[in-house]
């Protein structure tokens, strides 16, 4: 009974902590533990690029369809703050001229709702039916001639129309919920003085070649920091 | 509740056979129709091939009876069923007032200390059903008797709820068990996706872990 106490007071403790919704994601212990990283001013920042996977199980909307997904974490010096812009950063595809800054969470929205389908369009099941059965014979109660037994037969289409259910994440809650999630997720803006992460969305064009490799710019403090994303 | 359903069974089967009977004694009557052209009916009368039972005279009159009790079976659509409800009524409870969970009130003679959500969440009372318009949250992992909140409001056991159709939105998801860390998990809900929570319900170390700790990611599928 006293665990079940401590458990319950456990979670009335921490439920109207949750009421204040973090934003960003929890960054890794040291800048390090990202695949590429970098120290500029005292500000260390680590950045990994999601695969198309690691986006698919990380979001519920869709953002593969729209953009790269760029996990950053900055840890700004002891007893520093660091100030955190969405317009500091580029992503660009190395050796191109092809560069884009993060994208909102309104527009990614605005971009990932999915057209509602037409009221026009119709869902039509057809179901045949086929009855086979034996007579064994008699008179006709109708005529009351005589008749032979045999088998018979008979075949039927029923055709039903109706109106198709919505697409999926078509709605204008979904948008909302869509732009809510974005938004939670992405990499808070303002003063930071601890670590900071969260994800980045990059409107690029994607590409197959696995050749292609992308630069984070990041301009802390008026230096800029080149990263190289693998 | 087994007795129940044979005895469902055995009157499926009586009601077939005597549906049988019924009909076989439905169809025996079919050579009496044929007496009515005897009587000189109009449909008979027509018919330019004489009728059945209007046979010549050199047809002996035995034979004539024998048609009249011969049975005429004829296969159809036979169709046999079985049912079976039950009805057990709501729970009541004689330390609660009124009708365990329609009443929220709370009784001076008895107080469960882990109840403690003052609100169930929505769904709880009309069942997290599906709709075309909602979306589907699989929860895998947790034990059957854990407990889930939505948003901190009850929403029911997690064997209740492996599958759970919520309306789009965000919500604060928790899964708690006694001797385990409870799991907390952000989850965003769109219409027509289906979102499968694996949770994870580690036990403690010591008391001072029972702080939960933020997930950093979501594990989430879409059909």
């Amino acid at each position: 009974m006293k665990l079940r106490i401590c458990i319950a007071i456990a979670l009335m403790c921490v439920l109207p902590l949750s009421a204040e919704t973090p934003r960003g994601t929890v960054p890794r212990a040291t800048a390090d533990r990202y695949p590429a990283h970098a120290t500029q001013s005292g500000t260390a920042i680590g950045v990994t690029l999601l695969t198309p996977d690691q986006v698919h199980n990380a979001f519920a909307s869709d953002v593969n369809r729209c953009c790269l997904v760029v996990e950053i974490a900055l840890y700004p010096a002891k007893d520093s703050t660091v100030g955190v812009s969405l317009n500091d950063f580029v992503l660009r595809v190395t050796g191109t001229d092809v560069a884009a800054k993060p994208s909102g969470a309104k527009v990614l929205a605005a971009k990932l709702q999915k057209k509602a389908v037409s009221p026009h369009d119709r869902d039509i099941t057809i179901s045949p039916t086929t009855n086979t059965g034996y007579e064994s014979g008699g008179y006709d109660p109708v005529t009351g001639q005589r008749r032979s037994g045999g088998v018979y037969s008979s075949a039927g289409v029923g055709v039903g129309v109706g109106g198709s259910g919505p697409s999926p994440a078509s709605s204008d809650v979904d948008r909302n919920t869509m732009e809510l999630e974005l938004g939670e997720k992405s990499l808070p803006e303002g003063a930071a003085s601890a670590p900071v992460a969260g994800y980045l969305y990059f409107s690029l064009p994607k590409t197959k070649d696995k050749k292609v490799t992308h630069q984070l710019e990041y301009m802390v403090n008026g230096n800029k920091v080149v990263l190289t994303l693998p | 509740m087994k007795s129940m359903k044979t005895a469902a069974l055995c009157l499926g089967f009586i009601c077939f056979f005597l549906g049988n009977a019924i009909g076989q004694s439905a169809t025996s009557e079919v050579p009496q129709t044929g007496e009515v052209p005897q009587t000189g009916s109009a449909a008979a009368s027509q018919n330019t091939q004489p009728a059945p039972d209007v046979k010549p005279a050199t047809k002996p009159d035995t034979e004539t009876e024998e048609h009249h009790h011969r049975l005429h079976v004829r296969l159809g659509t036979i169709g046999v069923g079985a049912g079976h409800s039950r009805f057990s009524g709501p729970f009541y409870s004689p330390f609660w007032y009124g009708f365990y969970p329609y009443s929220l009130s709370y009784s001076p003679f008895f107080y469960d200390p882990f109840f403690y959500s003052p609100s169930y969440a929505p769904g709880y009372f009309g069942g997290f059903a599906y709709d075309v318009d909602k979306g589907e949250v699989k929860l895998s992992g947790a034990p059957k008797t854990a407990e889930v909140f939505l948003d901190g409001a009850y929403a029911g056991t997690a064997g209740e709820l492996k599958n759970m159709w919520l309306d789009p939105g965000a919500y604060d998801l928790s899964v708690s068990t006694p001797g385990a860390m409870p799991f907390h998990q952000r989850i965003y809900v769109l219409s027509g996706k289906s979102l499968k929570i694996a949770t994870k319900l580690p036990q403690p170390q010591s008391q001072s872990e029972f702080q939960p700790k933020p997930q950093p990611t979501t594990t989430e599928e879409k059909p």
